[in-house]
């Protein structure tokens, strides 16, 4: 061992540094606007578990300005993760169809596709879904 | 290093794997869902009595509305509280064993209270 050994000195704004720091930050923050949705729908839980009345008083306190423009900024955080974490995918796990790899874009083309298939489950679910039980 | 050198397992596995499960959901569930609550009934998408109390609380008081809610709160929680946990060290804040039980306990914490809500509006 050398009797001064070399510290390696880690700034505090070490992220500042290099665009892909930035970015790996940038994306780590994306679930600052996620938890604010995420309140949103647990506020939503908490409303709908006191009755109706108070059920309405949550539909009207999510369409005020402030809480759409926070909860648009989760959409646009949840669009950036989905397209960073859909690239992990073919990288993560390749995929084999015989003796070749499926493509990578072919892979995220797929995964874009099952968030379009959500999309319209839900929606068909929430606005034509009419008979329950 | 010694043969007899104590190997202790590590906990990363298990916040790991519902860090990319949460991950999973908040790519593929939370886009829609933001979308169709929030912006759905000023883009004409849905009629206002689409979301009333009603329907609502038949659909998400079912046993399946139970699942609705761990893939839409409860594992993008772990998945933000782990991203949090991590983010906190990287920008030097806070790397410690509290820091880390209470990113975690509070995942647990808020995770149980979404289970009470649901058992609590049944």
């Amino acid at each position: 061992m050398s009797r001064k050994p070399y510290q390696p000195s880690m700034p505090a704004d070490w992220w500042l540094k290099h665009p892909a720091y930035r970015f790996y930050m940038l994306r780590e923050a994306t679930v600052l606007p996620l938890l604010f949705f995420i309140g949103s729908l647990l506020y939503g839980l908490y409303c709908l578990s006191q009755g109706e009345a108070s059920w309405l008083v949550w539909l009207s306190w999510l369409q005020q300005p402030w809480v759409m423009a926070l909860n648009g900024l989760a959409l646009v955080a949840s669009l950036f993760h989905a397209f960073t974490f859909f690239r992990l995918f073919p990288q993560v796990m390749p995929l084999r169809v015989g003796s070749r790899t499926l493509p990578a874009g072919w892979m995220i083309a797929g995964q874009w596709f099952g968030v379009l298939l959500v999309f319209l489950a839900l929606w068909w679910l929430l606005g034509a879904y009419h008979v329950i039980n | 290093m010694s043969l007899t050198k104590r190997f202790q397992r590590s906990d990363e596995p298990i916040w790991w794997s519902l860090f990319s499960a949460g991950g999973v959901c908040v790519a593929m569930l939370i886009p829609a869902l933001i979308v169709l609550l929030v912006f759905g009934p000023s883009l004409g998408l849905l009629s206002p009595d689409t979301l009333s109390y009603q329907r609502i609380s038949t659909l998400l008081y079912h046993p399946l509305g139970l699942m609705f809610i761990g893939a839409v709160i409860i594992l993008p929680l772990f998945h933000a509280m782990h991203r949090i946990h991590h983010g906190l060290h990287d920008l030097q804040w806070a790397h410690s064993a509290l820091a880390k039980w209470l990113c975690y306990g509070s995942a647990l914490l808020l995770s149980f209270l979404a289970l009470s809500l649901w058992l609590l509006g049944r």
